[in-house]
C-alpha cells in the first residue's frame, strides 16, 4: 500500500490507484473534465495537473500512478497558473451560449471557471465556429461548439454501452463529435447516459430541451419501474417555491427530467433510455374517480360495495399487481390476501422494439416489483377454477377477456382504460410518485421511493385501501 | 565528404536496392552472425555502441531495447517508423529508396534481439516510390529464405509487414504511430504505460526510426568499439542530414558527428544560393530552434555542440536561410502546418496551435497588435511539456526559437504592417549543380 | 469491395491472429485506389469482412488527409507549400496553377480532369519544389515543367 503526499499530508494510496483517484478519495479535490470513474482514463483535457514538489512543471494527476514516496501539490502557484491557462484555452473558441444553454447551474465549465480563472478571455481572435443543434438520433442534440472534446460520450459508448456508436470525425481544432451513419446510436438503449456525463452544454436531452433552467427544480430520489433491475432514479420537479401561478398547472406539477441516482450495488451512474421516459408512464391519463359498473360514486359507497362483493364470494381470485410496493403487497396480505387465490400478474410486458434483456442493466421482466410479490403470493401461473365467483384485479395488464364469465370484478387501477367502467367496483389508486416506498428487485436488493406530488383527492393509496377492504376471515389464513 | 560513411558506403545506381546488389556489398552475413548470439547480447552490444535514436527525440536506443523482458510469455512487436513528416526530413526515404534490404537486415537483428515475431514498417502514405522499393525488396527476402519461417535454415521465425500512413504528421509520434497501424485515428496516448511495456495491442513494442535501425547491421557486424571510433565519444556514429532550402547542392548527405557545421555548409554543400549571406539554419527538422549564422560559427556537428548552443540534433533535417528572408512569413508556414496536423486531442495544442495561427495570420495581413508577440510566447510555453504528445512542444520550440533571435522583425512587421524584408521566403537561386546525391 | 476481398484474404494471411482492425488502413487504401474513393456501400462491406465498428472507418476516413469519400478529378494534383517549398517559389508555383486551371486549391476543373491542392511537407525538400500527381513526385519543379505536365495529362 503505497503512501503518498498531497499537500504535505500522508496519504495512504491503494496498489492501483492514481493520484488523482487517492485525492479524490481523501477529500482533496482535483478538478477534471475527461475523468470519469466508470470509464478508461484519456488525459486530453489536461486541466487535472499537479506538481511533484521540488520539481517545475506539471503532469495530470489522473494518469500518474500514486508510487510510494510521492510528493504531490494540488494547489500551488504552478498548479492554480496551468488551470487558470487551461480554462483559457477550453474558452478560447467555447461559445459564451450560457443564456441559452440548459446545462446552465450545473455545468462544470461554468463551475471551474468560477472557481479557476473568473477572468475574462485574453483573445481578440473570431472563434472557431462549428455545427450548432445537431441531431443524434431523436434523443439528443449536439453542439459542436460547446464540445470540449473530452471524449467521455465516445468512450461511453465503446466500453459500457458497447454501441459503439459516437466517434470524432476530423482532427485538430475542427473535430467534431459524431454519431456512426448507422444511426446505431438511436438504437443504443443506453444513449441519453451521454448527457449526465457531458462536462458542459453539448449533448442536451431533445425532450428537456430548453423546457426549464435546473436551479427551478429539485430531485426526489425514487426507483424506475421499467424492469425488474429497479434503477435508482432522481425525478426532478418544481421546487415548491417555484411553482408559480403564472405558469401552465400542469408545469408545476410534472416531471422535468429522470436522471440516475448512482448506487453501485445496483445500477452504477447509468440508467436505460426508458428510465428517462418515466413520465411517459406516470403522466397518463389518470383514473380519477370510484365506480360502480362506469357510474361515478363516492369513496365509501364504493368501499360498502366492495366489502360486500368480498364478503360473498365462495371462490375470489386476487390478481396482484408486480408494481405494487412492498408496503402494499404487505398489506394486501394482512388485510384480505388470506381470503383469495392470489397470482401475481405482471403488469407490463415488452412492447414491440424494446430491448429485452442484456448484459449491462436491462431485464426482462419489465415489472418493478415481481421478486417481493413472489415471495409473498408465490409464482403460479394465473387461473380460474371452475366456479370463481370474484376477480380483485389489482394493477393494468390484465385482458379483461380472459376474466371468467358471470365473476364479479373489483378493480384497483390508476389510469384511465375503458376496463375501468366494465368493473363491478372500481377504485382509482395513487402511482409511485404520490407516496413513499420500497421495491425489491430481482436480486433481492431493496430500493426506496419519495413522494414527487401530492395526490387527487378522489384517488387512493391501494394500502389505506386493502385495510379498509379488510373482513373477517371465514378461512385460516 | 563530411566525415566517415557508415551507411552511405557504397554509390547509388539503378540497382543498388536490389537484394543482389546489397549482397555484392557484404549483405545478410551479418544476420547469420546475430542470430548466433543470444537476444541479450546483442542488446548490450547496441548498448556499448551508444547508438542514440535518429527520429528526433535522440533516445538511448539500447536502454528502450532493455525494458522489453525477454521470455515473459507474451508477443512482442517491432516497429520502424518510417513516417518521415518532419519538415525539411527526406534521409529515410534514402535509405527505403537505395538501401531497403540494410534496413530489412538491420530489423531482422532487432527482432532476433527483443524476441520479435512479427514486425511492421509504418511508412507514410505520401512515399510511394519508397514503399514500392521496400515492398520489392520484402518480396526478394521472403524469396529468398531471409523472411518467414526458419530464415537462413535457424530456428527463427519472423514476418514483416509493410503498413501504409494516409497523411497526418503526428502518425510519426510512435504512439500515434502504433495507433495507426492499429487501423484507428492517430491519436497519440499518455505515458505511462510507455511503449515498450504496452505498445502495439497492448503488447510490448519498440518503434524505432528507419535510419536508427539501418545502423544496427554495422554495430553487430564491426562490433561496439569500432562504432564508438566514429563520431565524437559522447556523440558516436553518424547522421544522414537532410539538406535544403537555399542551399547550393541540396540532399542527404551522411555526416560524421563532431564535424564542423560551417565546413559543411559553405564546402560540402556549396554554401547559399545566389551568392547571399547566410542569415540562420533550421538544424534538425523546424521543431527545432533555428540558430543564426554567427551561432553556428563555432559548432561541430553533434549533441552536445548543438544542444549547448540552445538547439539540436532533432531529425536531421537542416534547412538553410539566406539573408533576405523574412522569418514572420517563415514561421506563418510554419504555424500553418502545426494548425493543419494537430490530431486534436488535448487542450493546449488543439486550441493553442489555431490560435497561434490565426496570430500570425493577422500580422502577416497588417493586423498584427502590439501584444501578439508575447501571446505567441505565452502559449508556446503552456503547450512546453504539458501536452500529450511532444507535437505542442515543438511548435512552441519553433515559435520561441524565432521570436527570440528576429523578434525586430515581428515588431517591425507589427508596427508598419508589411515585412521588413518585402515578406519574401524565395531567394533567387541558382539552378543546383549537383546534390549531395539524389 | 467484395470482388478485392481475395487480396484482402492474402494479406490477412500474413498478419498476426486478431490484427482484423489493422487491416483497416491498407483495406481502405485498395478500396480508394479501385473505385477512387470509399462509398458508403465500400465501408457496410468493410465492417461485415473486419468486424470491426462502423463509426471506427467513418472516423479513419475523415482523421487522414489521403482519404476521400467523394470522387476527385482524374488528376490530382498536390502542390507542397511547407517551409522549403515555399522558400524555392512553391508560392508562385501554386498561384500559376491556379490560374492556368482556374481552380482554387481544394476544388476541382470543370471537365473533371484536374483537382488541385495544397500539402504539407512530402518529404521532398531536396528537390524542392515538388508537386505530386495522383501517386507520383514530379521534383525540381519550375512554372515551364509544370506546364509541360500538364500539356500530358489526358
Amino acid at each position: 500500500m503505497p503512501e503518498i503526499f498531497i499537500n504535505g499530508q500522508a496519504v495512504q494510496a491503494t496498489a492501483e490507484e492514481t493520484v488523482l483517484q487517492a485525492a479524490l478519495r481523501n477529500g482533496f479535490f482535483i478538478p477534471y473534465f475527461c475523468w470519469h470513474k466508470s470509464l478508461s482514463i484519456a488525459g486530453n483535457c489536461r486541466i487535472c495537473v499537479v506538481q511533484q514538489e521540488g520539481k517545475d512543471w506539471v503532469e495530470i494527476a489522473c494518469n500518474m500512478p500514486a508510487s510510494e514516496g510521492l510528493k504531490v501539490l494540488t494547489d500551488s502557484e504552478l498548479v492554480r497558473a496551468h488551470r487558470k491557462a487551461t480554462l483559457q484555452f477550453i474558452t478560447l473558441n467555447h461559445p459564451v451560449d450560457c443564456g441559452i444553454c440548459d446545462k446552465a447551474g450545473e455545468c462544470t465549465l461554468q463551475d471551474y471557471h468560477f472557481e479557476y480563472n473568473g477572468e475574462r478571455s485574453i483573445s481578440r481572435d473570431s472563434k472557431v465556429r462549428s455545427t450548432k443543434f445537431v441531431p443524434l438520433g431523436k434523443r439528443i442534440v449536439l453542439d459542436n461548439e460547446r464540445c470540449i472534446l473530452c471524449s467521455r460520450c465516445v468512450r461511453f459508448t465503446r466500453e459500457i454501452s458497447k454501441s459503439n456508436a459516437l466517434g470524432i470525425k476530423e482532427r485538430g481544432d475542427v473535430s467534431v463529435v459524431r454519431a456512426a451513419e448507422d444511426a446505431s446510436f438511436d438504437a443504443d438503449p443506453y444513449s441519453d447516459n451521454v448527457i449526465d456525463i457531458c462536462p458542459v452544454g453539448a449533448l442536451l436531452s431533445r425532450s428537456f430541451l430548453h423546457k426549464t433552467r435546473v436551479w427551478y427544480l429539485e430531485p426526489t430520489p425514487s426507483v424506475c419501474p421499467g424492469c425488474a433491475r429497479g434503477c435508482t432514479v432522481e425525478i426532478w420537479h418544481r421546487k415548491p417555491e417555484w411553482r408559480l401561478k403564472a405558469l401552465d398547472p400542469r408545469q408545476n406539477t410534472s416531471i422535468a427530467r429522470v436522471t440516475p441516482l448512482e448506487n453501485p450495488a445496483v445500477n452504477g451512474p447509468w440508467i436505460c433510455n426508458k428510465g428517462r421516459d418515466l413520465a411517459q408512464i406516470f403522466e397518463r391519463p389518470r383514473a380519477l374517480q370510484p365506480m360502480r359498473k362506469g357510474k361515478p360514486v363516492e369513496l365509501a359507497d364504493a368501499v360498502e360495495a366492495a366489502q360486500a362483493l368480498i364478503a360473498d364470494a365462495k371462490h375470489p381470485v386476487a390478481l396482484v399487481s408486480s408494481w405494487g410496493s412492498n408496503e402494499e403487497l404487505a398489506a394486501f396480505r394482512k388485510a384480505i390476501g388470506g381470503r383469495f387465490a392470489a397470482f401475481v400478474k405482471p403488469d407490463h410486458v415488452a412492447v414491440p422494439g424494446e430491448p429485452i434483456e442484456d448484459d449491462l442493466l436491462i431485464r426482462a421482466d419489465k415489472n418493478p416489483n415481481t421478486a417481493a410479490a413472489h415471495a409473498l403470493f408465490g409464482a403460479d401461473a394465473i387461473r380460474f377454477d371452475a366456479g370463481t365467483d370474484l376477480v380483485l384485479v389489482w394493477g393494468e395488464g390484465f385482458e379483461f377477456g380472459r376474466l371468467p364469465r358471470g365473476a364479479k370484478v373489483i378493480f384497483a387501477n390508476s389510469y384511465l382504460l375503458p376496463e375501468n367502467g366494465h368493473a363491478d367496483v372500481f377504485f382509482p389508486i395513487s402511482i409511485q410518485t404520490e407516496r413513499a416506498g420500497h421495491y425489491t428487485n430481482f436480486e433481492g436488493t431493496v430500493s426506496a421511493f419519495e413522494p414527487c406530488f401530492a395526490k387527487a383527492p378522489a384517488v387512493i393509496d391501494a394500502e389505506a385501501l386493502f385495510a379498509t377492504l379488510a373482513v373477517e376471515d371465514k378461512v385460516h389464513a | 565528404m563530411p566525415g566517415r560513411q557508415l551507411i552511405m558506403t557504397f554509390p547509388v545506381t539503378a540497382t543498388s536496392h536490389t537484394l543482389a546488389d546489397y549482397r555484392a556489398r557484404g549483405g545478410y552475413q551479418t544476420l547469420g552472425k546475430a542470430l548466433a548470439m543470444a537476444p541479450q547480447d546483442v542488446t548490450k552490444e547496441v548498448s556499448a555502441a551508444g547508438l542514440l535514436g535518429h527520429g528526433g527525440a535522440a533516445f538511448p536506443v539500447g536502454r528502450k531495447w532493455a525494458v522489453v523482458k525477454l521470455d515473459d510469455g507474451q508477443p512482442h512487436y517491432l516497429c520502424a517508423n518510417a513516417d518521415e513528416g518532419e519538415p525539411g526530413t527526406f534521409k529515410d526515404r534514402w535509405i527505403l529508396e537505395h538501401s531497403p534490404h540494410l534496413l530489412i537486415e538491420s530489423m531482422l537483428i532487432t527482432a532476433h534481439a527483443l524476441q520479435v515475431r512479427h514486425a511492421f514498417v509504418y511508412i507514410r502514405g505520401e512515399f510511394d516510390l519508397p514503399y514500392r522499393r521496400l515492398a520489392g525488396a520484402i518480396e526478394e527476402a521472403y524469396d529468398a529464405g531471409l523472411l518467414g519461417k526458419g530464415i537462413l535454415g535457424r530456428p527463427f521465425d519472423c514476418d514483416i509487414n509493410v503498413i501504409r500512413g494516409a497523411g497526418s504528421y503526428v502518425c510519426g509520434e510512435a504512439s500515434g504511430l502504433l495507433a495507426s497501424v492499429e487501423g484507428k485515428r492517430g491519436y497519440p496516448r499518455n505515458r505511462p504505460p510507455r511503449l515498450t511495456v504496452k505498445g502495439l495491442y497492448q503488447r510490448p513494442t519498440v518503434v524505432n526510426n528507419v535510419e536508427t535501425l539501418s545502423n544496427v547491421a554495422g554495430i553487430i557486424a564491426n562490433g561496439a568499439e569500432a562504432f564508438k571510433k566514429v563520431g565524437t565519444p559522447k556523440c558516436p556514429g553518424t547522421q544522414l542530414v537532410s539538406i535544403s532550402g537555399h542551399i547550393n547542392r541540396p540532399g542527404v548527405y551522411e555526416v560524421e558527428y563532431g564535424y564542423p557545421l560551417t565546413k559543411f555548409l559553405f564546402e560540402d554543400c556549396g554554401g547559399v544560393t545566389g551568392g547571399k549571406k547566410l542569415k540562420c539554419i533550421v538544424p534538425g527538422g523546424i521543431s527545432t530552434k533555428v540558430l543564426t549564422a554567427a551561432e553556428c560559427e563555432p559548432l561541430t556537428y553533434d549533441k552536445q555542440s548543438l544542444e549547448g548552443a540552445g538547439s539540436s540534433i532533432g531529425s536531421g533535417g537542416m534547412i538553410v536561410i539566406a539573408e533576405g528572408t523574412c522569418m514572420v512569413r517563415l514561421l506563418q508556414v510554419m504555424l500553418r502546418f502545426y494548425h493543419h496536423e494537430s490530431c486534436g486531442q488535448c487542450t493546449p495544442c488543439r486550441e493553442g496551435m489555431g490560435w497561434m495561427h490565426r496570430i500570425i495570420d493577422r500580422i502577416v495581413a497588417g493586423e498584427g497588435r502590439p501584444e501578439d508577440i508575447e501571446r505567441l510566447i505565452e502559449i508556446s510555453k503552456l503547450n512546453d511539456g504539458t501536452t500529450i504528445c511532444g507535437m505542442g512542444d515543438a511548435a512552441g520550440y519553433a515559435t520561441v526559437g524565432i521570436l527570440a533571435k528576429y523578434r525586430d522583425e515581428f515588431e517591425y512587421f507589427i508596427e508598419h504592417k508589411r515585412s521588413r524584408l518585402d515578406g519574401n521566403l524565395e531567394v533567387p537561386s541558382v539552378v543546383p549543380a549537383e546534390a549531395g546525391t539524389q | 469491395m467484395k470482388h478485392l476481398i481475395p487480396e484482402f484474404d492474402r494479406w490477412k494471411a500474413r498478419f498476426p491472429a486478431g490484427f482484423e482492425s489493422s487491416l483497416v488502413m491498407p483495406c481502405v487504401r485498395r478500396i480508394q485506389e479501385d473505385r477512387g474513393y470509399v462509398a458508403d456501400a465500400d465501408i457496410d462491406g468493410l465492417v461485415e469482412y473486419l468486424g470491426v465498428p462502423r463509426i471506427q472507418i467513418e472516423e479513419v476516413l475523415s482523421f487522414y488527409t489521403q482519404f476521400r469519400r467523394k470522387p476527385i478529378g482524374r488528376w490530382h494534383i498536390q502542390c507542397c507549400r511547407n517551409v522549403t517549398c515555399s522558400m524555392v517559389s512553391a508560392e508562385r508555383l501554386i498561384d500559376h496553377l491556379a490560374k492556368k486551371l482556374g481552380v482554387a486549391p481544394g476544388q476541382t476543373t470543370a471537365d473533371g480532369r484536374f483537382t488541385l491542392s495544397t500539402a504539407e511537407c512530402l518529404g521532398s525538400c531536396g528537390t524542392a519544389p515538388v508537386v505530386m500527381v495522383n501517386d507520383a513526385y514530379h521534383e525540381n519543379m519550375t512554372i515551364a515543367k509544370v506546364d509541360a505536365l500538364l500539356e500530358e495529362l489526358k
